[in-house]
């Protein structure tokens, strides 16, 4: 029966961010946040090993106290627990400082067979926290795993990669840490007794101070810019004569012939 | 030895880094080093500019490429290179990710640009943010500085006339924990979307699959191939996933882009960002890919397409 | 938890369900509040400015808490015709101090404020939840039905806006609004500084101002435009009825993007980024589209019940919508008080809202919705006013003429008939 850690991170909603065109500055002030898109595969996942092996999940992630809301959100995703590590100073963290607090929050703190996080967050992508996590831990891992089969009785996972050049698959002893891809599952959306019950399930808040460590970042971000798109954006109807105008634009500019 | 050190997968990407690597180890007074697979490989990296070359031995049965982190962790701990490129396939990055963990340094992820700041001896990194909606600069403020940057991002290094370097043979990979059960190489598909002068994008605005039929006729007479967004490949499995299009598949850099009910989210708008033309079909005049597009068709996908095919028959008569 | 029950379920996050959560929820019942969006204010971007009298007198001194933008000093109504316009320009700061007259606001952020409080109350909040019917029992609501799940409650308020599908479902609605009885609306917001926002509109400190506009930008439709200063933003909006766009067939996006390019008010928002586009439906009818208020276990709040109030120069809905789920909320207390959930107990709803200011603001003005529907209001009207007033201050060698005759001169020229203006400005005077 795993007992399964599922990491998940509270992320804006990429679809809110605007941008000013002049400073190419981003405008943040009216973003709503989210569970990053492929950590719900790996919570999903997480509790569909559950429903068939036992066990439990937990989830975690770090975060300032202000993303409160996503412990409702995740929890109604099916794990049983969850794990706060939040302080002030977790703000814009560097992927080697999530990486670093969750080990500092996992190890010898929670017990575990196995680990699930996504392949990367919606809002960085730098696809390290999990890799990162199990080096930092001292387990092994797989990476992009698209199926994953837990044997029961050999405390072993058996996980397809799906890599550039094919598909791999690998037999990994626990206790060991995955990231998944989005193709693995899809999760499910939760119903209204399972947000409800959300709210009643336990929570246990980790801050900066109880893990008696500081994690300095590696990386400085110097800008943040929005991406320029000089595009002419000219609107057209399905009418003959636009469609006309379209060809005859495209053959203008080079790129029919 | 320090320097600047090139990590990658294959051949191609190898030399690419290679290129990059040789002009910042120049502008730092400092030696170009890369890890090789086969002593054949290394004679060439030499050839194409590197002073030196890490041989790693051949893994054991069932070893996976990842069982080289330790190796590449010690002789990094050993050496202390100022800066680590490695290839972002996907192996690259977990490998990356472990190593900079293990070397308590910080990686820069699907880094699509780098320069040195001379004065601080220090690489200036960008990165996309929020499926590319962003561009993050990055330094690293611990050593070795380390980035995963994407294939094709440089030109491959050329063989430089005489030029000499040392072979130098890695200890053999310690037993895995990660044992391979099983490996099903992708069959190589005959279409490359990476290099068609005009890809015709499916979207999730296309209803059925057969229906991708329209799209193949529109690619047929501008002599371009299809592709799709990452749901038409992923969730519905209508194409294959090497022709999905966007941050997370291939980037593409066409003439022309013509996207033919694809919505245009920022995470597919980043694959096709650097096209010379791009024109949406959609039905929803709202649809973010008109913000994305030089000519913007609103309307039915099934009405439009087959006027464009009839209407570019006519001004290429065929 | 299958033996779950709720004393009141509320759904629907907006001001009225938001509002009578809170106040039930204050007084210790075990209250559930289901949203069908991912956040409070989510799906809903609309309104802009908030009338302070009604949510004052449920949490006292509100702006200490709320996320309020600006406290409007200034009221402005604009006539357009072409080149031409015509404002009414009032401004009343006492407007600006407490207990404050109205406030622009964002509805993403006040919406989630005031769910927070009714969660901070006690409340349940479930987000993401579209409730698919109504738990029906010996005939008498009984709860509601999401997906599989059923709960169960004494009582149930709906507070789902303006296509109310539980007052349909409750059988006290016979279906969606009618085209004409509902407004469409679009809204952009449009950034810009804070200093760029008063120095355009003459406001010192913080203080808001809100327009509204009438004529050319709805093509003579009716309906209007609307403008509401935010603290660092414009909320800038058309609402035209859904009856005549669908007749004209104009789409209301291209009309706001034709109002914005207009002289009247390009200036006013140059140089600023759009960074929320929403389009909505909005109560038009007032008390003509008002559904059956209440039944055997079930309220009907807020713009569900149709509780919005367009005199043209005056729109209202979140006082309505607040006071209506106050009194939704004081009736089912003192239904819980008689354990008595019928129909006959909740009718005191009804009693409640004739005593606020609900139904007597809403009775008063009964008659403006159709005195707005008269075509005259939004084409013929504007462009005599703007034309008469232009005529006052031209000066341009031409034949002197005494206003009467210029008045007179542009009513002729602007095809209303004596019979039409003396009618028009009688009921005028009398309806609004």
């Amino acid at each position: 029966m795993p007992r399964i850690i599922a990491c998940f991170k509270w992320v804006m909603d990429e679809a809110d961010i605007k941008a000013d065109p002049k400073s190419r500055q981003l405008v943040l002030d009216r973003v709503g946040y989210k569970i990053s898109d492929y950590d719900r595969n790996a919570i999903e996942e997480a509790v569909q090993l559950q429903e068939k092996h036992g066990g439990s999940v937990v989830g975690i992630t770090v975060a300032t106290p202000g993303a409160k809301p996503c412990l409702k959100d995740a929890l109604s995703r099916g794990p049983e627990k969850a794990c706060f590590v939040n302080d002030p100073a977790f703000e814009n963290l560097d992927p080697s400082q999530t990486a670093a607090i969750l080990a500092a929050a996992i190890d010898g703190k929670i017990e575990y067979d196995l680990i699930i996080c996504g392949e990367g967050s919606s809002d960085l992508y730098a696809q390290q926290v999990g890799p990162a996590l199990a080096e930092k831990l001292g387990i092994p891992c797989a990476t992009y795993v698209n199926k994953l089969t837990y044997v029961e009785g050999e405390n072993k996972v058996i996980a397809q990669r799906k890599l550039d050049d094919g598909l791999e698959t690998v037999s990994v002893k626990l206790p060991a840490l995955i990231t998944v891809l989005p193709d693995l599952n899809t999760p499910r959306i939760p119903s209204l007794k399972q947000v409800l019950g959300a709210a009643k399930k336990p929570v246990d808040n980790v801050s900066l101070a109880n893990l008696q460590q500081t994690f300095e970042p590696c990386l400085k971000t110097t800008g943040i810019l929005a991406a320029t798109m000089e595009r002419r954006r000219l609107k057209f109807t399905a009418d003959p004569e636009d469609i006309r105008k379209v060809v005859d634009s495209l053959i203008k500019e080079g790129v029919i012939a | 030895m320090a320097g600047v050190w090139i990590l990658a997968e294959s051949r191609e990407p190898t030399l690419e880094l290679l290129s990059a690597g040789i002009d910042i180890a120049a502008q730092l007074g400092v030696k170009v080093a890369a890890f090789a697979l086969s002593s054949q490989l290394a004679e060439e990296y030499i050839k194409c500019g590197c002073d030196e070359v890490m041989l790693l031995p051949p893994l054991a049965a069932g070893q996976p490429l990842e069982s080289y982190v330790p190796v590449i962790v010690e002789e990094a701990l050993l050496n202390g290179p100022d800066i680590i490129l490695i290839g972002a396939s996907q192996r690259g990055r977990e490998i990356a990710a472990r190593a900079a963990a293990a070397l308590n340094t910080g990686l820069c992820s699907g880094c699509t640009g780098l320069r040195l700041d001379q004065e601080k001896k220090q690489l200036v990194m960008e990165r996309m943010l929020f499926g590319g909606a962003a561009v993050q600069t990055v330094v690293c403020e611990t050593r070795p500085q380390m980035a995963t940057i994407p294939p094709r991002t440089f030109e491959q290094a050329q063989p430089a006339e005489g030029h000499q370097g040392e072979v130098r043979q890695l200890p053999a990979a310690p037993p895995s924990p990660v044992t391979v059960v099983e490996r099903t190489p992708k069959t190589s598909e005959a279409v490359d979307i990476t290099e068609a002068k005009t890809v015709v994008c499916v979207g999730r605005g296309v209803g059925k699959q057969e229906d991708i039929a329209l799209a193949r006729e529109l690619a047929g007479v501008l002599g371009g191939e299809v592709g799709c967004s990452r749901p038409v490949a992923e969730d519905l499995r209508w194409l294959p996933e090497e022709l999905y299009l966007g941050i997370s598949g291939k980037k593409v850099k066409p003439d022309l882009y013509i996207g033919v009910g694809v919505a245009g989210q920022i995470q597919h708008v980043s694959g096709i960002r650097d096209s010379k033309v791009i024109v949406g079909i959609n039905r929803d005049e709202n649809a973010p890919i008109f913000e994305a597009a030089d000519y913007g068709i609103v309307g039915d996908l099934y009405d439009i397409v087959p006027k464009l095919v009839k209407e570019i028959k006519a001004a290429l008569k065929i | 938890m299958e033996e779950e029950k709720f004393a009141a379920i509320i759904v629907g996050a907006g001001p009225a369900g938001s509002t009578a959560a809170y106040m039930l929820a204050k007084a210790g019942l075990e209250v559930l509040l289901v949203e069908k969006g991912a956040a409070p204010g989510g799906k809903n971007m609309f309104g802009g400015r908030m009338y302070s009298h009604a949510l004052n007198q449920v949490i006292p001194n509100f702006w200490e808490e709320a996320p309020l933008e600006r406290a409007v000093a200034r009221e402005l109504i604009t006539f357009l015709d072409g080149g031409r316009s015509l404002t009414l320009n009032c401004q009343d700061l006492s407007w600006t101090e407490p207990p404050y007259h109205s406030f622009t606001l964002l509805r993403a952020e006040f919406d989630a404020w005031l769910a927070g409080k009714a969660e901070e109350a006690g409340a349940m909040l479930a987000c993401g939840i579209r409730v698919d019917d109504l738990l029906i029992k010996d005939g008498k609501v009984a709860g509601i039905i999401a997906g599989e799940d059923e709960m169960a409650a004494d009582v149930v308020i709906a507070a789902d806006g303006v296509n109310s599908l539980i007052a349909q479902k409750a059988g006290l609605r016979k279906k969606a609004p009618a085209p004409h009885q509902v407004g469409t609306g679009a809204k952009q917001v449009i950034k810009l500084s804070p200093e760029a926002v008063s120095r355009r509109f003459g406001l010192s400190g913080n203080n808001g101002a809100a327009q509204l506009f009438v004529g050319d930008c709805t093509k003579g439709m009716q309906g209007g435009g609307f403008l509401y200063t935010n603290k660092d933003s414009i909320s800038l909006g058309l609402i035209v009825s859904a009856a005549e766009l669908q007749k004209n067939k104009h789409r209301i996006s291209d009309l706001l993007e034709e109002f914005k390019a207009s002289p009247h008010i390009a200036p006013l928002i140059e140089g600023g980024e759009v960074v929320e586009y929403s389009a909505h439906l909005v109560p038009e009818a007032g008390l003509g589209m008002m559904p059956q208020l209440y039944s055997d276990g079930i309220l009907v709040t807020g713009d569900a019940a149709g509780f919005v109030l367009n005199l043209g120069y005056v729109v209202r809905g979140m006082d309505f919508a607040i006071a209506s789920g106050a009194a939704a909320a004081r009736a089912v207390l003192s239904a819980r008080a008689a354990n008595d959930f019928s129909r006959q107990k909740l009718g005191l709803y009804q009693q409640f809202l004739k005593d606020s200011f609900v139904l007597r603001d809403l009775e008063a003005y009964r008659g403006a919705p159709h005195f707005l529907e008269i075509q005259r209001m939004f084409k013929a009207y504007p462009q005599f006013a703007t034309g008469l007033v232009s005529k006052i201050f031209t000066v341009d060698g031409g034949e002197p003429e005494h206003l009467l005759g210029k008045a007179l001169g542009q009513i002729k020229k602007s095809g209303i008939g004596w019979g039409q203006l003396a009618g028009d400005g009688w009921k005028g005077a009398r309806l609004l």
